[in-house]
């Protein structure tokens, strides 16, 4: 059974800096280095998974996330319930896992995905980063892997000064605690 | 500190990166047959040169890619990237 309960319960707002947690939302894992596979996935979400590096693409439905050459993360753009997020994995795991094409997991449970918005957000992300935000920040669907505060995140640039951010369950508290503490100094 | 660029995910900083060691090692193709001094050799004798050396990087905190690095021990600049299974650079 997965556990979806989440550390992060509350939504906070410093100046014009909004964080909130945002869920229940489908996260799936996709793995494979198969021609066919981006086909596939094109074929059942209408979303070709990105080839290029650090990048997304979006449908009005999902996103994808470039991850690594073979590994890709789709996550709902909107709030799905978790039957429907069943449905969906069932479907993919069919057609992709079953048919030896690449593999499909379900991180929903494994992921929090935290939204950020306003101004200062770069500020806040550079505080404990390591990362150039320059070209990220410009380039709306550009994705990045690294560290924040020590703690492995994904951000996903989804429109200017608006990211989610995705933060693995067990380090989500603490990593919540540290946003909200720098945010209160910007 | 410096700047590793990776060849999945471009320029990132070092502490992104974790180092695998000496590069191009290649494993006995009959362990069976070698004395406790030879397998010893091969598995934990690493040169540790100063100068220019060939390492194995691993990309653990972005896109966890195994890819080779020539580097320079001694002032840690980098001549040169490139994936697993790829020759190593000419006159390095």
């Amino acid at each position: 059974m997965l556990n979806f309960e989440t550390t992060v319960q509350d939504s906070k707002s410093y100046g014009d800096l909004t964080l909130s947690e945002v869920e229940p939302i489908l996260k799936i894992n996709l793995r494979s280095n198969k021609r066919e596979f981006s086909t596939k996935i094109g074929k059942l979400l209408s979303i070709i998974p990105p080839i290029e590096a650090n990048t997304s693409s979006s449908n009005e439905d999902y996103s994808i996330l470039w991850l690594s050459p073979d590994e890709w993360l789709i996550y709902s753009n909107n709030k799905i319930s978790y039957e429907q997020q069943n449905l969906l994995e069932e479907n993919l795991f069919k057609n992709i896992s079953n048919m030896n094409q690449g593999s499909v997991t379900n991180v929903t449970d494994h992921w929090v995905m935290i939204n950020l918005k306003g101004f200062k957000i770069y500020d806040l992300l550079s505080k404990s980063s390591p990362y150039d935000f320059k070209n990220f920040k410009m380039k709306k669907g550009s994705v990045a892997q690294t560290l924040l505060n020590h703690t492995d995140v994904i951000l996903h640039n989804i429109d200017d000064n608006n990211l989610n951010l995705f933060v693995r369950r067990s380090f989500s508290e603490d990593l919540w605690l540290w946003i909200n503490d720098s945010a209160r100094f910007l | 500190m410096f700047i590793i660029n990776c060849p999945y995910c471009g320029e990132r900083d070092q502490t992104e990166f974790s180092s695998g060691g000496e590069a191009h090692i290649v494993r006995p193709k009959q362990p069976t047959e070698l004395s406790d001094d030879e397998w010893a050799e091969f598995l934990f004798m690493r040169k540790n040169i100063k100068g220019i050396q060939f390492e194995r990087w691993n990309h653990s905190h972005g896109c966890r890619k195994w890819f080779n690095v020539v580097r320079d021990t001694s002032n840690d600049k980098i001549h040169a990237v490139y994936k697993m299974g790829e020759k190593p650079p000419a006159n390095k």
